[in-house]
């Protein structure tokens, strides 16, 4: 299990080696000259030049590759062009609020996924069923900035039950232990701010989590179905378990493993920054911000939010494998039986 | 079609209790303190104005955006500032100054009595030494506005605490002026930049401004309290936080939803929904101008009398009215209608479709090669591509084929310097309110600047005089004449000027949203 482990994070070297060099090569290739954009309306051409060449743009591009990996190893992913600004310290300000998302739009998807996913399965052609596949058809082709309007419009605008947007009255804010304001509210026994930051929460967790759980629903409910047709169901139910037993204990455990593959891939996309909800809501998370500097040429930025979604990308699917050995005993990690 | 809709009830219904759960979850814990509903900013201590993107960063030498700007004018002070409602140039840390006759000196003497937020004395000393970090060799590259601020200062030299005499290369009336941007100029405490260790306070402010700096959530907020030790009148609201709301319809939603107080980056599709949730819209002229400019080395316009038969094909009042909805008026100089210098009395090529056509016809020209940029600009809304395909439009009707070359903004920036055009679209942000800022650009060698590629060694003379007269009508009279001179020769075809455009709740009072884009909020009240 341990070299299992090992073995994967591992894995991720080869990973960001390749998904630098894609990057680094996309960006060099496709993004234009980013002097005009740091100079301003009045850069002559000869301040441009100077710039390019303190920043080491004229350098040849593998001499400047290996001088960024060189960088990245020692933990300096450079500094922002735009606003001078170390990397870390930019993506530091502003992942927390991502993956505090994520993990709201994760718990939401997967518990209503599963949920319906169970009941639409269990009661078959019935309007339960209906209902959770009509669900999960609209949370799959609804485009997200819509909805995230329409929530914004209903909830907020009429109701006036929800804020419009951000992460917390800033007049509450917690005192900062983690950066994840809910958990910092809740360390610092901050009730108020708790409170606030959930309410800010609500609407894009929904609607970020709204794709994801559609797929969840959709999943969970073809996997039930096809356990609920096996021959230890119906000898669990010949036994005289009761239902709530059999699909409880029986059937969804057994059907849960492609169910948290697709949790884990979810999640993982959901860690990369989610651009239409964090920009409607105005979450100050990395999604948004990435599309900001590739606008404005910062290459720095692009890289190491990049590099550092593939990190996170290839841990959670660690996540999710070693969940399985939990969910299914019948697998183990030795190298031999691997494959 | 009623299956279908019995079928989405469900779904509806389970939709709306999960929200319904979690917020009144959350609500009812909230009431059980004092502020329930502390989701808005309805206290009157605070005030809230929301911008579409974060600012660059807070060091006035370290930024060239507006975003910057709006929270930088209230930290910080210049020398000068400008006028409520011009761009008239006042004292403000310099109490009075004089300049000498040949316009090479300028001696200020400086307010006495005035601390930094950090508690150190503002002096001679801080403005000598905020003049020489942007001055060889202690500049950088990344100070944007470095050149154009101090570019002409040859020495600064600290007199006495409270005087201080900066020594100028030539003659430069507009100097004046800069000193009272927003960006460049304001005066940062140097024991803050010294106490950063990198020459840089951009998230660590300190100014003398009526507002001191309290935080900022990158991408989210900043927050500034009151400064209670000001030198001047005291701002009236405690707190105020610039809030970021990228899209532009989720800030009307908060403003509607009263989470902020102001808004601004409004465009003519949410003027309805402002209106509708009961907020008054503030509009005013903008510091901009929105042009197309002829290639004046090239052989079709080299000659201004085929530069005037285009721009005669041009019906401007009607391109300006479909293009911007109201929202930008007509341009009939360079200058906008506030700045010293503007003459109502220039008047540029009329439109005359017919006599446009005859004038073409009889020089031969069928043929035109435009180039413009693809996306909106500050002062264009409607993208560059709309502007040119409305003016493609006119030209056919007299007879003329225009082709057009589309590019993003920064190759069209290469393909302008390239300057294989006959035609080109462009536009110009005002600086510093000085008239220099834009008519300079006709004299300018920088072909990036300088669209035209206009070399008038007549003009280029006109220009310079003007620059080195001081302030007065003699000045604003000779810039009515560089006007004029430019307008005769139909260079430019100036379109319109883009109108500064902002949204509050009923209640608010004392902002001043400035024409220079700043925003300065210390008179600001709510009811």
């Amino acid at each position: 299990m341990l070299k299992y482990v090992i073995k994967r994070i591992l894995m991720v070297v080869p990973v960001m080696i390749g998904v630098s060099i894609i990057v680094f090569s996309l960006m060099r290739v496709f993004s234009p000259d980013p002097a005009p954009v740091v100079l301003g309306q009045h850069a002559t051409q000869e301040q441009m030049a100077a710039w390019r060449e303190t920043q080491g743009l004229n350098e040849p591009i593998l001499k400047q590759y290996v001088l960024y990996v060189k960088g990245a190893v020692t933990g300096d992913l450079g500094t922002s062009y735009y606003t001078q600004t170390p990397v870390s310290k930019e993506i530091a300000a502003r992942f927390p609020a991502t993956i505090e998302l994520a993990v709201a739009a994760i718990i939401f998807a997967s518990l209503v996924g599963v949920t319906l996913g169970v009941v639409a399965a269990v009661k078959k052609n019935s309007i339960f069923d209906a209902g959770g596949t009509l669900i999960a058809l609209v949370g799959v082709s609804i485009p997200i900035f819509w909805l995230g309007i329409l929530f914004i419009m209903f909830f907020s605008g009429y109701l006036h039950l929800l804020p419009t947007g951000g992460r917390i009255n800033v007049l509450l804010e917690p005192v900062h232990v983690t950066g994840f304001y809910m958990l910092d509210a809740l360390l610092t026994g901050n009730r108020e701010a708790f409170d606030d930051a959930l309410l800010h929460i609500i609407l894009p967790a929904l609607t970020l989590g709204m794709y994801s759980m559609a797929i969840i629903t959709r999943m969970t409910r073809s996997t039930m179905l096809d356990v609920l047709g096996q021959d230890y169901v119906r000898t669990a139910r010949a036994k005289g378990l009761s239902e709530l037993k059999v699909v409880g204990k029986h059937a969804l455990r057994n059907s849960m493993i492609p169910v948290v593959t697709v949790i884990g891939l979810q999640f993982g996309a959901l860690l990369g920054g989610a651009l239409l909800t964090e920009s409607v809501f105005s979450w100050p998370g990395i999604g948004k911000f990435t599309v900001d500097c590739i606008l404005k040429s910062d290459l720095p930025i692009v890289q190491g939010i990049v590099l550092l979604v593939a990190v996170v990308f290839v841990l959670v699917n660690l996540c999710a494998d070693l969940i399985y050995a939990f969910l299914d005993p019948r697998i183990k990690y030795s190298s031999k039986k691997e494959g | 079609m009623n299956s279908k809709v019995r079928r989405l009830v469900p779904a509806f219904a389970l939709l709306l209790s999960i929200v319904l759960a979690l917020s009144g979850c959350a609500q009812k814990t909230a009431t059980t303190g004092d502020k329930a509903t502390d989701t808005k900013s309805t206290a009157s201590d605070t005030f809230t104005f929301a911008q579409g993107a974060d600012p660059r960063g807070l060091d006035p030498a370290r930024v060239d955006d507006l975003e910057s700007g709006k929270v930088i004018v209230n930290l910080y002070e210049g020398l000068t500032k400008y006028a409520a409602d011009s761009t008239d140039v006042e004292p403000c840390l310099a109490e009075s100054w004089e300049v000498s006759d040949d316009g090479l000196k300028y001696t200020f003497k400086l307010r006495q009595g005035v601390k930094f937020h950090d508690g150190t004395e503002f002096n001679a000393d801080a403005v000598k030494f905020n003049i020489d970090r942007q001055l060889p060799p202690k500049v950088d590259d990344n100070m944007p506005y470095a050149s154009f601020c101090f570019g002409t200062v040859k020495e600064v030299k600290v007199v006495d605490a409270s005087t201080v005499e900066i020594e100028l290369t030539q003659p430069n009336t507009a100097f004046l002026a800069n000193l009272a941007m927003g960006i460049a100029s304001p005066i940062v405490s140097p024991a803050a930049l010294e106490k950063s260790g990198n020459n840089s306070v951009m998230e660590t402010p300190v100014g003398t401004g009526p507002y001191k700096f309290v935080k900022w959530n990158k991408g989210e907020n900043v927050v500034l309290v009151r400064n209670d030790d000001y030198w001047g009148e005291k701002a009236k609201t405690k707190n105020v936080i610039f809030r970021i709301i990228a899209d532009n319809s989720a800030r009307v939603l908060a403003l509607n939803n009263g989470e902020v107080d102001m808004i601004d980056g409004i465009d003519a599709t949410v003027v309805d929904k402002i209106k509708e949730g009961g907020n008054e819209l503030y509009e005013a002229p903008g510091m901009n101008v929105n042009y197309m400019a002829f290639n004046t080395t090239t052989k079709t316009f080299k000659d201004a009398a085929a530069r005037k038969a285009v721009a005669q094909s041009i019906n401007k009042e009607e391109l300006v009215k479909s293009l911007y909805q109201g929202y930008s008026e007509v341009a009939n100089t360079i200058l906008p209608t506030f700045m010293p210098g503007y003459d109502a009395g220039v008047q540029q090529v009329a439109y005359d479709a017919a006599a446009s056509k005859a004038e073409l016809a009889k020089l031969g020209i069928k043929k035109v090669h435009m180039i413009t940029y693809s996306n909106p600009r500050p002062y264009n809304a409607a993208t560059g591509s709309a502007l040119a395909t409305a003016i493609q439009g006119y030209l056919q009707k007299v007879g003329v084929e225009a082709t057009i070359d589309t590019y993003d903004w920064t190759t069209y920036k290469d393909k302008v310097k390239a300057g294989d055009y006959d035609m080109a679209f462009y536009g110009w942000i005002g600086d510093n309110g000085d008239p220099d800022n834009f008519l300079n650009l006709l004299a300018d060698k920088d072909p990036n600047l300088n669209i035209a590629r206009y070399d008038d060694a007549t003009y280029k003379d006109m220009i310079k005089k003007a620059l080195a007269t001081p302030n007065g009508d003699d000045r604003n009279a000779q810039y009515a004449g560089c006007e004029k001179y430019v307008a005769e020769r139909a260079v430019w075809v100036p379109f319109s000027h883009a109108k500064t455009q902002a949204a509050y709740r009923p209640g608010v009072s004392g902002f001043v949203y400035h024409v220079t884009g700043s925003v300065f909020l210390s008179g600001v009240e709510k009811k």
